[in-house]
């Protein structure tokens, strides 16, 4: 019984995490069509900025949306200056179809090795704001803290207000309407170029948040935000990689098996999961489970 | 019957060209370094594993960025090979090769219908997960890894030196696979591939099965990375986790796009010398300049992911193309421009 309530909590808690940068990810991918692969490096980076806040001003409270809004930058940047240059460059010949996965590794690879230059590969402690020791009830110390809770907690908040933003507001209208026709919308007046730049920026804002929560109590490095990508992708392709609701309940479907692998099978298997679960996923659900008709052909 | 005939004669040709650089390289074996040797034997590594990421994406369209995976399979393949059976060399090369493609083949039957990015993230998966699997398992030796015996040279050569025999190995191996992968992409099957990648629709209506020859080129194109994990073990001598990490896997992608991603010859060849090239580069730089260990170790990444981007953005499909259209351009102007 201990051990099925510890699993759900830490699946819940892990899935929080890999929702939201399932979301980061669905957001670029619904709008421009590329899987950013850079976005566990823009993630990290943003997630630097915000340990230079804590370490200067030691307010986590600030750190947060610096951390967010440097993530938006760097996105927003990103965007501009070389996916859509890119898209009209590279619009032919063999590189096309994988021309932007590979200019997104490329950015992963600067960000790596920038990121290492400025701060070194040596791992910085991140202070949270909030215990990350183990909440006890009773007797029994249940593998799930404070901080577990403001993770849960914070990706509620951001999710439904961005599930808020995209269904009650005129931009987010537009955001979707981008998405889904470009060129129909370009006639019906959206500027379809600011408006993706503006999904990008969103996007990077959701993966700076991710890093954000999930460094305090670990430790920060250049790379320890990589292993993030994968969960996130993973849990994007559960959900069908455009849906927001997908890639909620995708970072909870992966976070649980994840979870419960863990204690009741073996801890060296966390590697592993994902990998399965996303073989599995892509067998017998190809289009994910929240995935329209379109073909898989993007 | 003339068709066949030509095309015999451009076999022919083609093999008579690989005999001759095989013979030069021979010749220079012995006039130069051991350092030239090693790197020799690097860039030898690199061609190879260059080449299965140019049939994959060059030609079938595909992504992965988990070769740096099946070259880890073919190196463990291998080292366990010559470990429990008792192989000599030679044969524990195949058997990389075809351990690597058999797993090849089961992701490609799983990926087959899939493109792009979901290619991209399931090989990205594997690519994370397949190190945690030698802290699985003991067999596979951990973090240490396991040691590999590339042997001596025939005696029929005489006393020959380590890393000159190491490089003989590489060099000879890299030349076989060139030319093997020349003959499989100017085929019907590299039609194939170049057909489903500019449009798979259109493909399928002229009878090719395309899911079914997207598998082979996945297959393929695992085989000889692990071909290629093969060779870097046997000149490292050993066998570890460490030597395949995610880095590698995008060096490679970085390798084949910089001289034009469906460049087999002279394509992989310049990527490799690139890659093998930069890290002197940056060795050289360091010590002439005393930059800093952080700076240092980080500076050859740094100096490929923007090399990377600088290619796809500016020569997309290599420099090839970019002269071509220049050259198309000038002699559009120089016949009076009109239009």
């Amino acid at each position: 019984m201990e051990k099925l309530i510890s699993a759900s909590l830490i699946g819940l808690s892990q899935g929080a995490i890999f929702a939201l940068m399932a979301l980061a990810l669905v957001l670029v991918f619904r709008s421009t069509r590329v899987v950013n692969f850079a976005q566990a490096g823009q993630a990290m980076v943003s997630t630097y900025i915000g340990w230079e806040v804590v370490t200067r001003t030691e307010n986590y409270w600030i750190a947060l949306p610096a951390a967010a809004l440097a993530g938006a930058l760097l996105a927003a940047i990103i965007e501009t200056f070389l996916m859509r240059p890119l898209a009209k460059r590279a619009s032919h010949g063999a590189i096309a179809p994988v021309a932007s996965i590979i200019a997104s590794l490329g950015v992963l690879g600067v960000l790596h090795s920038g990121a290492a230059m400025i701060w070194t590969s040596e791992q910085k402690l991140f202070l949270s704001p909030v215990s990350v020791n183990g909440i006890e009830i009773g007797s029994t110390v249940y593998p799930f803290s404070q901080a577990d809770i403001l993770i849960i907690s914070t990706v509620i908040i951001v999710m439904s207000t961005f599930a808020f933003f995209f269904q009650r507001t005129s931009l987010g209208l537009s955001l979707r309407a981008a998405a889904f026709q470009p060129e129909i919308s370009r006639l019906a007046g959206v500027k379809v170029d600011r408006v993706r730049t503006i999904g990008w920026a969103l996007s990077g804002a959701a993966g700076a948040i991710v890093g954000v929560l999930v460094t305090p109590g670990n430790y920060l490095s250049p790379f320890s935000l990589d292993i993030l990508l994968v969960y996130g992708f993973v849990a994007a392709v559960i959900g069908g990689l455009e849906s927001p609701q997908g890639a909620a309940l995708g970072g909870l479907i992966l976070g649980m098996s994840l979870s419960f692998t863990s204690i009741y099978v073996s801890s060296g298997l966390t590697f592993i999961v994902p990998f399965v679960v996303l073989l599995l996923i892509l067998i017998v659900k190809p289009k994910g489970i929240f995935g329209g008709g379109s073909s898989r052909n993007a | 019957m003339e068709g066949v005939l030509e095309m015999h004669s451009t076999h022919r040709r083609r093999l008579i060209l690989f005999i001759v650089v095989g013979a030069v390289l021979f010749y220079f074996s012995s006039r130069v370094g051991i350092l030239r040797l090693y790197q020799g034997s690097t860039v030898s590594m690199y061609v190879i594993a260059i080449g299965s990421i140019i049939l994959l994406t060059g030609y079938s369209g595909q992504i992965s960025l988990g070769n740096g995976a099946f070259m880890a399979i073919g190196a463990y393949v291998a080292v366990l090979s010559q470990l429990y059976l008792d192989l000599p060399f030679v044969l524990t090369f195949f058997v990389a090769v075809i351990g690597a493609a058999l797993a090849g083949l089961i992701l490609g039957i799983a990926a087959a219908r899939l493109t792009g990015p979901y290619l991209a993230g399931a090989t990205l998966a594997l690519a994370v997960a397949l190190p945690s699997l030698a802290n699985l398992f003991p067999v596979l030796g951990g973090e240490q890894g396991l040691g590999y015996d590339s042997g001596n040279a025939p005696t029929l050569f005489g006393e020959v030196a380590r890393f000159k025999w190491l490089f003989w190995i590489s060099s000879f191996t890299a030349l076989i696979t060139c030319l093997i992968l020349q003959n499989i992409l100017k085929s019907r099957y590299g039609r194939i591939w170049k057909s489903i990648r500019s449009n798979s629709v259109a493909a399928e209506l002229t009878g090719i099965h395309a899911s079914k020859s997207k598998v082979l080129a996945f297959m393929l194109s695992a085989g000889i990375a692990g071909l290629a994990g093969a060779v870097l073990t046997m000149s490292l001598g050993t066998v570890s986790p460490s030597a395949f990490p995610l880095s590698l896997s995008f060096a490679l992608i970085t390798g084949a796009v910089i001289a034009g991603i469906s460049s087999l010859l002279p394509g992989s060849l310049v990527g490799a010398v690139v890659l093998v090239g930069m890290s002197q580069l940056v060795g050289t730089l360091t010590t002439r300049f005393e930059i800093g260990d952080v700076l240092a170790q980080n500076l050859k990444e740094l100096i490929v992911s923007a090399l990377l981007i600088l290619a796809v953005v500016f020569t997309p499909n290599g420099p090839g193309e970019k002269i071509r259209e220049m050259r198309d351009h000038r002699k559009h102007h120089s016949h009076g421009g009109h239009r």
